[in-house]
């Protein structure tokens, strides 16, 4: 018997729809339309936007680091997620504790946090103080376009959003059954094979679920290159589109960045969220 | 139910006394939005509260940032109505905006016309004239006295300074307009044109840099006006290039001006130079009082007015008549350097010449760059070279 579909159901999503619509769809297609019109004599449509593009220095370093900068970032949140996880669940004193004060570079508002980083970093900050204190040179952490100055964003935008990988894997690692350590000590897998043959396959959904949350986001990185080493320090497409629109006033550009930002999100989500979908279907 | 009668007949009122407020308002009401500080608005109202005096209207002062300023303009423009009677624009956006404002009648603002620096008047004269200097600005060399004691003088006595304190010397390095106006000083000062990539005064100019570069303070590359002059304040440089803000604000630092003191820049091959900026007012296509906001004009570009700006903001006028540097000797540098004001060149394709000048100082200064080869490649960029 074929199921009837309820009208109401429509009306239901209505409101969602125009929000959609009004909100998101119109903007994009505004900012794509805007990606194509030359800032110079408004004429539509024009590929003189991304010509620009092409023959800027800066465009490509922001986009080298847009792959280099998410890729390393989230490595070692997903490195030092699950290890964290690992560490804390197991039975230990203030266990609470200790995993409320894991999370608190993430509770704290983003800005705050990269005002602090920046303050610790910065030449005559707390870190090269501690340094001179030891007897050490200083380190450059914020000198712009140096290696140093990448590693220092990534390290500092791995530590703040390592706390979303650690309590996905936390809760995943919680959903194991009991019963499965307990057989597979039995069988002979302790320590590193535990981990490695037991623990870590049946984290895969979570790592993977992590990999797509912190993935995407991390892609959309913005405001760690920009507060820690300004435009130029370590760019990105997104710290690239917001130079063109706040230092330039060109919007054209700055909208041809975010549709490359856009694609590029696209084209590394798309892969993901298949494997996904065929796992589903098989399931 | 006699309450309730009373509570309709008060609403009633309200509504009516409201509505002819607002109308009330609305009809003698100018609305003026300028890039000042929210330190200098008090100072501000009181100038602009004698027009309201004068002429019983009043007079909404908004503070905003240039860039916001322009955008707001050119959406009134695209929508066909606006909100905005008179606008201030940075120098450097008038070109964009010129088609976003009114033509002013040049003959009726005779009087204050012949009393303007005509560089001055130039540089809003965009396919007539659009707008009008309501302050103008310039950079000086702004240096450690307790630490340089004398400052440097010519740019041999430059460079000196930047092997006696390496990393202590600043520029503002960002790839903005902020950076083009600390290198077209020394390019003019040289003899260039500020145009032409491959002239004497480029090269010259070039030369400096490219022996300047291993002194320079190397954050140098992100710095704009305010981190510049933070930097400074902690210690980290002993000399940059900056506007008057900077010395007003470590005057309110107590660094000013025993330990910080401005300059004049460095002479060059052909004399001093530094860069007219400032702020500039024109009428908005749709301001909906547009003879209020003329009035409005003519008031802020006074004697009175600008004398009064002058020593209660130490706003520099372009009015000869108005005397500049009213700030004492925290501004000496600047008004030491008042005949050496250049405008940048007035061109289509000035946007584009600018972020090429940009690219080029930081290929030489902070990637190493062959100075001749970089401003080969600066003027293939601009488009002067197939």
């Amino acid at each position: 018997m074929e199921r009837r579909r309820d009208p109401s159901s429509a009306l239901l999503a209505g409101p969602l729809v125009l929000f959609l619509v009004f909100l998101l769809g119109y903007p994009m297609l505004w900012a794509v339309r805007l990606a194509f019109t030359d800032t110079l004599t408004g004429a539509v449509p024009s590929i003189e936007n991304y010509r620009a593009l092409w023959g800027d220095r800066l465009f490509w370093q922001a986009t080298a680091g847009n792959l280099v900068i998410p890729l390393i970032s989230v490595a070692l949140e997903l490195v030092a997620g699950v290890g964290l996880a690992l560490l804390l669940a197991a039975r230990m004193p203030a266990r609470r504790l200790v995993r409320a004060l894991v999370v608190v570079p993430f509770a704290l508002p983003e800005i705050v946090f990269l005002a602090i980083a920046r303050s610790i970093l910065t030449p005559r900050g707390y870190a090269n103080g501690v340094l001179a204190a030891l007897g050490l040179g200083p380190i450059a952490f914020l000198v712009p376009g140096r290696a140093t100055t990448y590693l220092t964003v990534i390290v500092v935008d791995a530590w703040h959003t390592t706390p979303v990988v650690f309590l996905i894997v936390l809760g995943a690692l919680a959903a194991i059954p009991k019963q499965i350590h307990e057989a597979a000590e039995l069988d002979g897998a302790r320590g590193w094979r535990h981990l490695v043959y037991v623990t870590l396959p049946l984290l895969r959904p979570a790592l993977i679920a992590a990999v797509l949350v912190r993935g995407l986001d991390a892609f959309r990185i913005f405001a760690a290159p920009l507060v820690l080493a300004g435009v130029e320090g370590a760019p990105v497409l997104s710290t690239y589109a917001y130079h063109q629109w706040s230092d330039y006033g060109d919007d054209g550009a700055a909208a041809a960045t975010s549709v490359v930002l856009a694609l590029l999100c696209v084209v590394v989500s798309v892969p993901l969220l298949g494997r996904r979908a065929a796992r589903a279907d098989l399931a | 139910m006699r309450c309730a009668a009373l509570r309709r007949r008060a609403a009633v009122a309200l509504v009516v006394v409201a509505g002819a407020v607002g109308c009330m308002s609305s009809s003698e009401t100018v609305t003026l939005v300028t890039a000042i500080l929210p330190g200098e608005l008090p100072a501000y109202r009181a100038v602009v509260g004698e027009f309201e005096h004068a002429t019983g209207t009043r007079v909404m002062v908004i503070p905003q940032q240039y860039a916001d300023v322009r955008r707001a303009i050119a959406a009134e423009t695209a929508a066909g109505q606006g909100t905005i009677d008179l606008a201030e624009l940075d120098v450097y956006s008038l070109a964009a905006a010129a088609s976003d404002v009114v033509v002013l009648d040049a003959s009726s603002l005779r009087v204050i016309l012949d009393v303007l620096d005509p560089a001055a008047v130039r540089a809003g004269t965009i396919d007539g004239l659009r707008f009008l200097p309501h302050r103008v600005s310039w950079q000086a060399m702004i240096y450690d006295h307790a630490i340089l004691g004398a400052p440097p003088a010519t740019w041999d006595q430059l460079v000196a300074v930047a092997r006696a304190h390496p990393g202590k010397i600043g520029f503002k390095g960002a790839l903005y307009e902020g950076l083009t106006c600390d290198v077209l000083p020394f390019v003019w000062s040289a003899g260039g044109d500020g145009v032409r990539f491959d002239d004497a005064g480029a090269r010259a100019a070039f030369g400096l840099f490219h022996e300047l570069a291993p002194y320079v303070n190397q954050e140098s590359a992100t710095f704009k006006e305010g981190a510049i002059v933070e930097a400074m304040a902690r210690g980290e440089l002993v000399l940059h290039l900056n506007w008057p803000f900077a010395m007003s604000w470590y005057a309110t630092q107590g660094l000013a001006p025993d330990r910080i003191r401005s300059a004049p820049l460095p002479r060059g091959p052909a004399g001093r130079a530094t860069v007219l900026g400032g702020g500039y007012l024109g009428i908005p296509r749709h301001a909906p009082h547009p003879a209020r906001a003329r009035a409005l004009l003519e008031y802020l570009l006074s004697r009175e007015a600008q004398t009064r700006l002058g020593r209660e903001l130490g706003w520099f006028s372009a009015r000869r008549d108005v005397p500049v540097g009213q700030g004492g000797d925290l501004l000496a540098g600047f008004v030491a350097m008042r005949d050496a004001v250049h405008p940048r060149p007035e061109r289509p394709d000035y946007v584009r010449r600018s972020r090429a000048w940009q690219r080029a100082f930081r290929a030489v200064v902070f990637d190493g760059g062959d100075p001749e080869k970089t401003l080969h490649d600066a003027a293939r960029d601009a488009g002067d070279r197939g």
